[in-house]
């Protein structure tokens, strides 16, 4: 019970709130995974009796709750004894549990130095990062974690999921959050700020739960009495959650329950941007017609959406026809020259319409924008091997083998 | 006037007017191979008994269940049974408490897995029949599953795209708009499934009209888009590659490990799916068959490429030091799936090194 919380920063808190037994059992398997964990790596390192004594007695102020007895101590085997890597994971740990957490990344910063594959370590990092607001290293951090194994266990995997989703939102690659966030679904994890988190990524905002929350307070500083909130930004919250939950329906399967959402969502908000959006992005792999129908609707709404193009290009290009779907595409590649779906939804629109010249320089494009994004380099393939470019044919190939080779389970059955 | 004529003398000939006269929206996947025949019929006269044309068969043409009255199959806990002595069953049983589900769709031509329908719900068969074996065994991909209860060792239940790309494939006319149709079902790979717009073609050919309305010529494709034509069903290199299916289980993918091939070049003729293999016909297993494919491309043992006369410069690859014939069995080794019960030639040509491991 010693970590107890030092994962559990606010965001996961709110989301454990729906289970406190599970979650009581849940936090003695972090602190398991942290001292089963991370001990072994850490034991063998020459110390010295002054060091072992301190390192005792910081033990001793854990055992009693004596965080900043603690700390101290653990600062003075550091300061001694710089290559001390349990020294900095229990400094790190414990500060991170006191809210410390620029002292808690430093600190651990130093741990991963001394033991690079300490998949825990970078996840707590990452959360660490989370808090002080260095949202991209915190998204890398946190997948390398992953990575590692530091999602070994259920609720820590759920811990990380959930930041990973929110880092990815706040960083604007809203595709992955919410494919994230489909986890907390399928395994019917719930509750109202995970449905505004959703929202967020639903609606294509860039910015995290508490965010909005701040967004509506500085608009609203009179917050507090209900009347006198500004109706507009109360909608404004009522709404990304509305789509949260009427996204959350449909990626936990309930379709009928999810269409009567979105129905009612766009009753409620009919001018609001990206629900049809998200609505039809959802009903994309299942649903093409349907799901193009939606992408309309939100172009009626919002023309300039350069995503809703993109999107209903690639469902005209699901339904083999490329012909309609390149002014879609166009527009939307004249509006954002550099956005890469743009580019690569322009690309094998002209290609699948026989303008493979065009679709190339097109394709190379979407791949110099975004170099690690398979989709490019699969229709370059396939581009370059139409036109009789048989090396480059195979280099793309071989590129398209490489970013996909370790990447865990099979999509599905063989 | 002369071909139509000829056209509509050979249609009465086969007398199926009936059905083609029918509009298109009613002309269905049934009797539209034998049909085809009429004018088809070099392509029709085999097709139908291929691997392709027998992809799925019903029970009352299924060769193995003639041969076969009971086949049985005990894994762990369960015994499974196919009898098909009368209307053919699949049951398995834990010893108390017995499941038995009719077979209305056996899958393969010679290995055989059976989709079956339990409580609304459709099961790939925990057991296939192999013919390596001739006998029941686990169905390949199913290995590692282990059933808890008597209900998840009938079989595996198949996600909600799977039903559409397994009976997609497997039979013609199953999948409308992108939605399965179980009634509309035909066996087998069909005309139909391969030319589309074959049925509508064949009314049209009726009224005379026939020469403009033939489906696209599938020959005019490049390599590379035949490649992904067959790799609709066969797995294109797009779709493995996504699905990140690696090691020996992906020998089954043909179109895949073709284009992984250093000679693959998705604008040479010589390299595609349909030089080396007929469509319409059987499967030819005679290694030797395959050599002229193999030395149109690279010269044979005693000319050098670059010294080859005029009439074989288009031979531009190297020749083999080693032989001029049996090429396939080198340079396309067979590879078994990992279960050891279905064997694969490779077809990511390449020059086989002892003790390499499998390409991937």
């Amino acid at each position: 019970m010693l970590f107890l919380g030092f994962f559990l920063n606010r965001d996961s808190r709110a989301l454990m709130r729906s289970n406190s037994s599970r979650c009581r059992f849940n936090l003695i398997l972090i602190a398991t995974l942290c001292v089963v964990g991370f001990l072994p790596e850490a034991l063998g390192q020459g110390a010295s009796d002054r060091e072992d004594q301190l390192m005792a007695q910081a033990a001793a102020a854990r055992m009693q709750n004596d965080v900043p007895r603690a700390i101290e101590l653990y600062s003075q085997v550091v300061e001694r004894n710089p290559k001390s890597p349990d020294a900095w994971w229990f400094l790190g740990s414990l500060q991170y549990g006191t809210g410390a957490y620029i002292a808690a990344r430093d600190a651990l910063s130093h741990y991963v130095d001394l033991i690079p594959t300490a998949g825990p370590a970078f996840a707590l990092r990452g959360l660490c990062e989370f808090e002080t607001g260095e949202y991209s290293k915190a998204l890398v951090d946190i997948q390398q974690g992953t990575k590692l194994g530091a999602a070994n266990q259920p609720r820590n995997e759920q811990i990380l999921r959930y930041h990973e989703a929110l880092l990815l939102t706040r960083l604007g690659n809203f595709s992955a959050a919410l494919k994230t966030y489909a986890y907390f679904a399928k395994d019917s994890i719930s509750n109202p700020e995970l449905m505004t988190a959703i929202g967020l990524a639903g609606l294509r905002m860039p910015m995290l739960p508490k965010e909005l929350v701040q967004d509506q307070q500085t608009k609203d500083p009179q917050g507090k009495d209900p009347q006198s909130k500004d109706p507009q930004v109360k909608d404004q919250q009522e709404l990304v959650s509305a789509a949260g939950n009427a996204a959350y329906r449909y990626m936990a399967g309930d379709e009928a329950s999810a269409k009567q959402s979105f129905q009612e969502l766009f009753q409620r908000f009919p001018k609001a941007t990206n629900t049809h959006f998200l609505y039809g992005y959802l009903l994309f792999s299942t649903n093409p017609d349907a799901a193009f129908d939606e992408f309309q609707k939100e172009l009626e709404i919002s023309p300039a959406n350069a995503d809703a193009d993109v999107m209903a290009a690639w469902a005209l290009l699901l339904r083999n026809e490329p012909a309609d779907a390149l002014p879609y595409a166009q527009k939307a590649a004249d509006a954002e020259p550099s956005h890469p779906s743009a580019q690569l939804v322009l690309g094998k629109s002209l290609m699948e319409s026989g303008d493979l010249e065009n679709g190339m320089q097109h394709l190379e494009k979407a791949a110099q924008l975004e170099p690690d994004n398979l989709e490019a380099h699969l229709a370059l393939a396939k581009a370059y091997s139409k036109s009789g470019r048989k090396e480059e044919a195979r280099r793309e190939r071989q590129l398209s083998l490489r970013l996909t080779s370790g990447n865990g389970t099979p999509t599905e059955h063989p | 006037m002369g071909p139509r004529l000829s056209i509509l003398r050979k249609f009465l000939t086969v007398a199926f007017l009936g059905v083609a006269v029918n509009a298109v929206a009613q002309a269905t996947h049934t009797n539209i191979a034998s049909s085809c025949a009429g004018c088809h019929a070099a392509e029709s006269k085999w097709q139908t008994d291929t691997p392709m044309g027998r992809a799925m068969q019903w029970p009352d043409v299924n060769p193995l269940f003639k041969t076969h009255p009971e086949l049985t199959f005990r894994k762990g806990a369960y015994s499974y049974t196919v009898d098909t002595k009368d209307q053919p069953t699949y049951s398995v049983t834990d010893g108390t408490r017995t499941i038995t589900l009719p077979i209305h769709w056996s899958f393969g031509k010679g290995a055989q897995t059976w989709v079956l329908e339990k409580d609304g719900q459709l099961l790939e068969s925990m057991v296939s029949y192999y013919p390596s074996i001739d006998a029941l065994e686990i169905t390949t991909g199913d290995q590692e599953l282990k059933p808890q209860n008597l209900d998840e060792a009938v079989g595996r239940k198949l996600r909600e795209t799977e039903p559409k790309d397994c009976f997609g494939c497997h039979s013609t006319g199953s999948v409308l708009k992108g939605k399965l149709h179980l009634e509309t079902i035909q066996p087998g790979v069909t005309c139909e499934h391969c030319h589309t717009g074959a049925a509508s073609h064949m009314v049209a050919a009726v009224q005379g009209e026939g020469y403009g309305t033939a489906p696209p010529d599938l020959r005019k494709l490049t390599s590379e888009d035949i490649s992904n034509f067959c790799g609709q069903c066969h797995r294109s290199w797009e779709t493995v590659v996504r699905s990140t299916w690696r090691g020996e289980v992906d020998v089954r993918f043909q179109p895949f490990r073709l284009a992984n091939s250093k000679c693959f070049d998705g604008t040479d003729p010589r390299i595609s799916c349909i030089a080396c293999h007929n469509p319409h016909q059987d499967l030819v297993r005679d290694d030797s068959s395959y050599d002229s494919k193999c030395l149109a491309c690279h010269a044979a043992k005693n000319e050098s490429a670059s010294g080859a006369p005029q009439a074989v410069s288009h031979r531009d690859a190297k020749a083999c030091t080693v032989a001029s014939s049996n090429c396939v069995s080198c340079h396309m080794p067979k590879v078994k799936l990992p279960n050891g019960l279905v064997t694969f030639h490779d077809h990511e040509i390449r020059i086989v090194k002892p003790g390499a491991p499998y390409p991937d």
